[in-house]
């Protein structure tokens, strides 16, 4: 009954029937390589290092401890971004990671935003077109008291790239992360985040829109893990499969004995585009605690039929309509983007698309 | 002045918890062996093909792993458990007057002989691992509708019909308590409803457990043929004790073309038992299956009652509600199967947590690439009573059509602040408002079941409210 442990990623926190198959992913082989190519636009106020492994950080992640491994066996150096003391807004930083041609690459990064500080880092994602590899990024962080951290992160990897991306991170008292993934290229793409949300008023926002084609997939698990008090979650998921694209979405709110008054809200939002997709969603909510409020909603499907009638009745076909409600999904996440290049660059890259 | 907290009664079950000797009965020794089990045979002088079917039933309960995503059944040692307890001067009565007198005052304290005097179309009573009175009113009979025990029907006319269908839809390679079932299965109903026939008022069956430390494995099967109509309720109860209780029941529901089953259920067994019991039902072209389900005793439940809709336009509803107190973790929920075109499948849920208890919503909606134009709605919702307590709510959707519309809400809190100061707004008193709220709050199931059973649910919950929660 057990599944295959062998290199398990995207574990669900609390299982449900293995015959489902949605409890986890799992790798055939751990994606060991090289460092992938990284240049950065790092603004004043933000110090650069490289550390290796065995100093990053030992938050846990959404994925999981074998992309643990993945960092580690490969070798790679941590760069480390810390927000030097008390530096108000700060303006937004880069990390471009380019995937030359055919490989297997890994990196890491551990972010610290100091108490009172904001920052907005974008990290972009790119290979060439035609390329088919593997890639792996993980991504620590530590959001401090009263702190912001707006991350974000756009795939634009070729269609032969498979992509593992692993997030994990501490919100202390007051403090905001607000994580906006933009999923655009890539085949089989496998993205974890998890929050741990202990600081009294800390408050996760998550907006992830995403388009899958072709016969690619994407996995996905987040997960708000409610420790402090008063602490609010916000996880919303828009998105387009086409062709015979599949994905798995799962998303955890787990209220821990303690966080009393806190509030947690899943939303999910996925347009079906072609016979042939399959689409999975599981949504969980634990509660461990009385005095707290989850939420959670989805809807799966074709468009609404009242939406479709109002659209047909100005002149619209049944394609045309599909087609900008698609683009409309994606551009409603990319909008949230505080990065005005990014958001050009997003505009550009699905234009040509 | 210091708030007074609410207070949610634990649910009175004084009622149920009673006992009478089991001296006299008939028992086979405890655990699960080749020999047990083909003594079991012997007992019910099973068909060679059954005794074949229980044999091969207990290889695969032996390979198979116990689950490891729901509540702790570790307490349940199957080296214990009587599989098969037969009450004294058994033999199944058609009046309640032939029946042995302790068994017959115990479904009297149930209830059950006056329930169908008055407001059921016939009847089963099934105590420890044997039907002790199985009765169908002249008038339904006389429409061509059959209610008998499986055995009696193993072995009558309607013997060809019980192999094509048992167990077919509930196999024993689905998980360990359903290969447990094909093993050591004893009693249960069968019934089959023919085409066209209405049965107006409801049937039922009832379940009592006496024996300590034993299990209970009955079989329902029911097959409703084309374009009839059949409204069955299951009721379930066990003296407390000290030792582990089992119950893996399966039952096997088959609904024509065009026809409506509605299959209610308000289980209350004691918080000793272990209840690992298996539902499902396959609906054809245009049918409907209607589960309306109450969960209230037990100390472990694993329950999911599964709707396989197999024909154009089948339609499945469930209607639950789940209360979990002290020494309880109830995992409950239920399956749905998309496979034809057209169909259609809404999920209505609440649980209760107090005391301690926890309670679990599990659910499944699969859609196959057969299932264009189906749609599916979720909405379950949590009241969590105390701070100590726990809820979760585990859906699973699995969508294999693009031309599919499919929803889910869920909901886990407590009581509202502002619903209450809405009510004391209009004239009620805190008090009311919040007993209102949580009364309401249960009232999805309620609404839905034969008024006898709807006031006998609501004693059971027993909600008495005093003060204001906190």
């Amino acid at each position: 009954m057990s599944e295959n442990t062998s290199f398990i990623v995207n574990r669900i926190p609390s299982l449900t029937w293995h015959w489902l198959h949605m409890n986890q992913a799992d790798l055939e082989t751990l994606p060991v390589g090289t460092e992938g190519s990284l240049s950065q636009d790092i603004p004043e106020g933000i110090t650069l290092r490289e550390v290796d492994a065995t100093q990053f950080s030992s938050t846990r992640t959404g994925m999981g401890t074998n992309v643990d491994r993945i960092v580690t066996e490969s070798g790679v150096p941590v760069h480390v971004l810390e927000t030097v003391g008390d530096a108000g807004e700060l303006d937004n930083a880069h990390l471009d990671f380019d995937y030359v041609g055919s490989g297997a690459y890994v990196n890491a990064v551990d972010l610290s935003v100091a108490d009172g500080t904001e920052l907005t880092l974008v990290m972009n994602l790119r290979s060439e077109k035609d390329a088919k590899g593997t890639a792996a990024l993980q991504t620590r962080y530590h959001v401090g008291r009263g702190a912001r951290l707006t991350l974000v992160q756009v795939n634009y990897l070729g269609a032969g790239y498979d992509f593992l991306n692993d997030i994990g991170g501490e919100v202390d008292e007051k403090g905001d992360f607000q994580l906006i993934q933009l999923i655009l290229g890539g085949q089989n793409n496998y993205y974890g985040s998890f929050t741990e949300l202990s600081g009294k008023k800390a408050n996760l926002t998550t907006d992830i829109g995403y388009i899958v084609t072709g016969d690619h997939k994407l996995d996905m698990n987040y997960v708000a893990n409610h420790t402090g008090r008063k602490t609010n979650c916000d996880i919303n998921a828009d998105g387009v499969l086409r062709n015979q694209a599949e994905k798995i979405f799962r998303g955890t709110i787990d209220f821990h004995r303690g966080c009393g008054g806190s509030t947690g809200n899943e939303l999910e939002n996925v347009l079906l585009m072609d016979e042939g997709v399959i689409n999975r969603t599981i949504p969980v909510i634990l509660c461990d605690e009385e005095d707290v409020e989850g939420n959670h909603g989805a809807s799966i499907g074709r468009l609404d039929e009242s939406l479709m009638f109002y659209m047909q009745s100005r002149g619209m076909n049944d394609e045309e309509i599909y087609e900008m409600m698609a683009q409309a999904r994606i551009d409603a996440v990319a909008s949230k983007i505080p990065d005005e290049a990014t958001r050009e660059e997003i505009a550009k890259y699905l234009g040509e698309e | 002045m210091a708030k007074e907290k609410t207070e949610v009664k634990d649910i009175d079950r004084s009622k149920y918890d009673f006992r009478y000797s089991e001296d006299d009965a008939f028992k086979l020794n405890e655990g699960l062996t080749p020999e047990i089990v083909a003594q079991i045979s012997k007992e019910k002088n099973d068909p060679e093909w059954m005794a074949e079917f229980r044999q091969k039933s207990l290889e695969l309960y032996n390979k198979m792993d116990i689950p490891d995503w729901g509540p702790s059944i570790e307490g349940l040692d199957m080296d214990h458990i009587l599989t098969y307890v037969r009450p004294k001067d058994n033999k199944m009565q058609k009046d309640w007057k032939d029946v042995p007198r302790d068994i017959k005052d115990t479904f009297e304290k149930l209830g059950i002989p006056k329930a169908e005097r008055e407001s059921l179309a016939g009847v089963g009573a099934q105590y420890d691992s044997e039907l002790v009175y199985h009765n169908v009113k002249k008038e339904v009979a006389e429409q061509g509708v059959i209610y008998s025990d499986v055995e009696s029907a193993l072995r009558g006319p309607y013997a060809d019909l019980i192999k094509k269908h048992f167990m077919k839809l509930i196999t024993p390679n689905d998980h360990k308590f359903a290969a447990l079932h094909g093993a050591v299965w004893s009693g249960g109903s069968f019934v089959y409803v023919p085409p066209g026939v209405h049965v107006e008022i409801p049937l039922q069956s009832y379940f009592r457990l006496n024996a300590a430390g034993a299990g209970q494995f009955e079989h329902t099967l029911i097959i409703v043929e084309e374009g009839a109509y059949l409204h069955f309720i299951e009721g379930c109860s066990a003296p407390k004790y000290n030792v582990a209780n089992l119950h893996a029941g399966a039952v096997e529901l088959y609904v024509g073309k065009n026809a409506t089953l509605r299959y209610s259920t308000i289980e209350n067994w004691s918080k000793n038992m272990y209840n690992l019991n298996t539902k499902r039902a396959k609906v054809e072209e245009g049918g409907k299956i209607e589960w309306i389900s109450g969960s209230f005793g037990s100390h472990v439940s694993y329950l999911y009652p599964m709707s396989v809709l197999n024909g154009e336009g089948a339609r499945s509803e469930f209607t639950g509600v789940t209360f979990a107190g002290k020494g309880q973790n109830l995992d409950t929920g239920c399956k749905v199967l998309h496979n034809a075109p057209h169909t259609s499948s809404y999920v209505n849920t609440r649980s209760i947590s107090k005391d301690g208890g926890v309670s679990t919503f599990r659910s499944s909606v699969v859609m196959t690439k057969n299932a264009k134009g189906s749609k599916s709605s979720t909405s379950c919702q949590s009241l969590m009573v105390d701070n100590i307590s726990r809820s979760d709510t585990i859906p699973a959707m699995d969508i294999r059509v693009a031309d599919a519309d499919v929803g889910h809400e869920a909901k886990i809190g407590r009581i509202s602040d502002e619903v209450v100061f809405y009510l004391m707004s209009r004239g009620m008193s805190e008090d009311d408002a919040r007993a209102l709220i949580v009364r309401g709050f249960a009232d999805n199931v309620g609404k839905e079941l034969p008024l006898e059973y709807a006031v006998e649910m609501n004693n059971l919950i027993g909600l008495e409210m005093k003060g204001a929660i906190g």
